[in-house]
């Protein structure tokens, strides 16, 4: 016998959850769903689109009925990033590692932007949308840096879409991306409970749970978060196949995304991609918890402000000036 | 104070009526609590649950331990432990004398002859000096000893290795070199966690001519950015 045939005929065979009691809604929908895929799994072997495909309708249809990330337990983690691989290497040819690190006990990440030492060059925006796997079609960047006159404080004046050489004299630059706010309003707004504040402070998206309402980017007042309007669309030689499960992994359309603080990265110890590609040291990243930390010296020893700071939305992004 | 303005308290005082008094005191006395606990306790409300992000880190005076991250670098090649303590302890930076193409210098640099057409095309042409101000201009010699042409040498006389030409800089650029001990200048290399290593002034800035060059960015802002 075929084994995928066989998986199929004992879907959950040591599987904890089927030892619970199967007498809710998601059971009943589970069963009865096993029972027309059963039949969908045949039709399809009979059209000879081969097991490959009987084993991504299963892997989808396991997919449709998982869980909210929160509630998922670290086995359930597992089986869906296991899952979502697997679907990745069968339907793209692609070999990606999807991490689910939960938050790190004693970190609270924070970030300081230079305004006085950042010069405009982008490095970061380019670094991020190549890690992030950000949607090349629409040319959807997390990070905004507007060209500012000096004496004037706020991006709203500045010029977002500057192109040319820079740095201009007079002139400074400030980045503009999401705050992650300590009392994030977008997390208020989502209906779905599809965005939260993690315990490291990191706001994040569960991209299977939202349904696109985009509330959220009328609620955040930075404009931080980004909607997949159509597909996203990446060269497949350029996929960070380093991924996380909140972070950068394949998004699609609909769904909305955001900055994440390169959580695939933050979490294993190493800088988001824009600090580590910014030529010029303007950006500080670290964990604000921990008294030795570059982000505490720069919140201690320079001149530090937050942007809409009356909005009481607790920004954990400072920009400070030498 | 409050009393004064009380159109009640008007009214009765000239009755001396000790009882109708202490009534209308009793009103405005709930009155003005009930203002007071809709004030106070929309403030509270404010800032209810857990506290803010600037208290939360102000009570945080435990170092973290970067053991609790899973995945810490191995040391990074060719870098040094840096001659000053910050305060989370000794830090490392990056190299210089491996990245300067025909270190050491001496190779050249020493008693014997060398022909003109050797001169021409190992010479230092590519050098341009753009440091200091334009009216004191810094020369060879400001930073690089005469005699020991593998070493630097402060204002002071003393000669400084290459690896650690910060103690150089720090000399006139005290305040960024007190920034990048501490962390508010310059950059960590690769990650948050773990030993600290950090770029060295010459890992961005070309020592000859230091300030950052004028080009076109890398990328363009997305057109339906707002």
């Amino acid at each position: 016998m075929d084994p995928h045939e066989k998986k199929i005929c004992q879907p959950s065979g040591g599987c904890p959850s089927s030892e619970r009691a199967g007498c809710g809604r998601r059971d009943f929908l589970k069963a009865a769903g096993k029972a027309a895929l059963l039949g969908g799994a045949a039709m399809v072997t009979g059209c000879s689109a081969g097991p490959a495909s009987g084993e991504a309708m299963k892997l989808r249809w396991k997919e449709y009925f998982k869980k909210h990330y929160r509630l998922m337990t670290q086995e359930e983690k597992e089986e869906t990033v296991a899952r979502l691989e697997r679907l990745a290497k069968l339907k793209k040819g692609l070999d990606v590692q999807i991490g689910s690190e939960a938050s790190i006990e004693g970190v609270l990440f924070g970030y300081a932007f230079n305004v006085s030492r950042c010069e405009g060059y982008m490095e970061c925006v380019a670094a991020c949308v190549r890690e992030n796997n950000l949607d090349r079609k629409s040319n959807t960047q997390y990070i905004r840096i507007f060209e500012l006159e000096h004496g004037q404080m706020s991006p709203e004046v500045g010029d977002g879409k500057f192109f040319h050489e820079v740095p201009v004299p007079d002139h400074f630059y400030m980045g503009v991306q999401c705050f992650h706010c300590d009392n994030p309003p977008c997390v208020k707004a989502c209906p779905t409970g599809a965005t939260w504040k993690e315990p490291d402070g990191i706001v994040v998206v569960d991209y299977d749970w939202c349904i696109g309402c985009r509330y959220c980017i009328a609620a955040c007042p930075y404009y931080g978060r980004r909607f997949n309007w159509g597909e996203p669309v990446v060269p497949k030689a350029e996929i960070t196949k380093k991924q996380h499960y909140l972070g950068n992994r394949l998004r699609h359309r609909g769904q909305m995304e955001k900055c994440t603080f390169c959580i695939q990265r933050s979490r294993n110890g190493r800088l988001p991609a824009c600090a580590q590609a910014c030529p010029t040291g303007a950006r500080v990243f670290g964990n604000l918890l921990d008294p030795d930390s570059e982000i505490r010296f720069v919140l201690q020893n320079k001149k530090v402000y937050r942007f809409k700071e009356d909005l009481g939305t607790d920004p954990k992004f400072w920009y400070f000036i030498d | 104070m409050y009393r004064i303005f009380s159109r009640a308290c008007l009214k009765d005082i000239p009755t001396t009526n000790g009882a109708v008094m202490k009534k209308t005191f009793t009103i405005v006395d709930l009155l003005v609590l009930l203002a007071a606990v809709l004030v106070l306790g929309y403030s509270s409300m404010a800032f209810s649950g857990e506290p803010g992000v600037t208290e939360k880190y102000k009570n945080a005076k435990v170092p973290f331990d970067a053991a609790a991250v899973d995945v810490i670098q191995d040391l990074p090649k060719n870098t040094v432990t840096v001659r000053q303590r910050y305060r989370g302890g000794l830090f490392r930076t990056e190299t210089r004398k491996d990245k300067i193409a025909r270190f050491k210098c001496s190779q050249c640099h020493n008693d014997k002859p060398v022909t003109v057409h050797q001169a021409a095309e190992i010479a230092h042409g590519r050098v341009v000096l753009d440091h200091g101000s334009t009216e004191k201009p810094l020369d060879c010699y400001t930073c690089h000893d005469r005699e020991d042409r593998d070493q630097l040498v402060t204002e002071g006389g003393q000669r400084v290795d290459m690896d650690h030409s910060y103690q150089l800089c720090g000399q006139c650029h005290f305040r960024q070199k007190k920034d990048w001990v501490g962390g508010a200048h310059g950059k960590r290399i690769g990650y948050w966690a773990g030993a600290r290593v950090v770029k060295t002034c010459a890992s961005c800035h070309d020592p000859h001519s230091p300030h950052f060059k004028k080009r076109w960015p890398v990328t363009y802002s997305s057109p339906n950015a707002k």
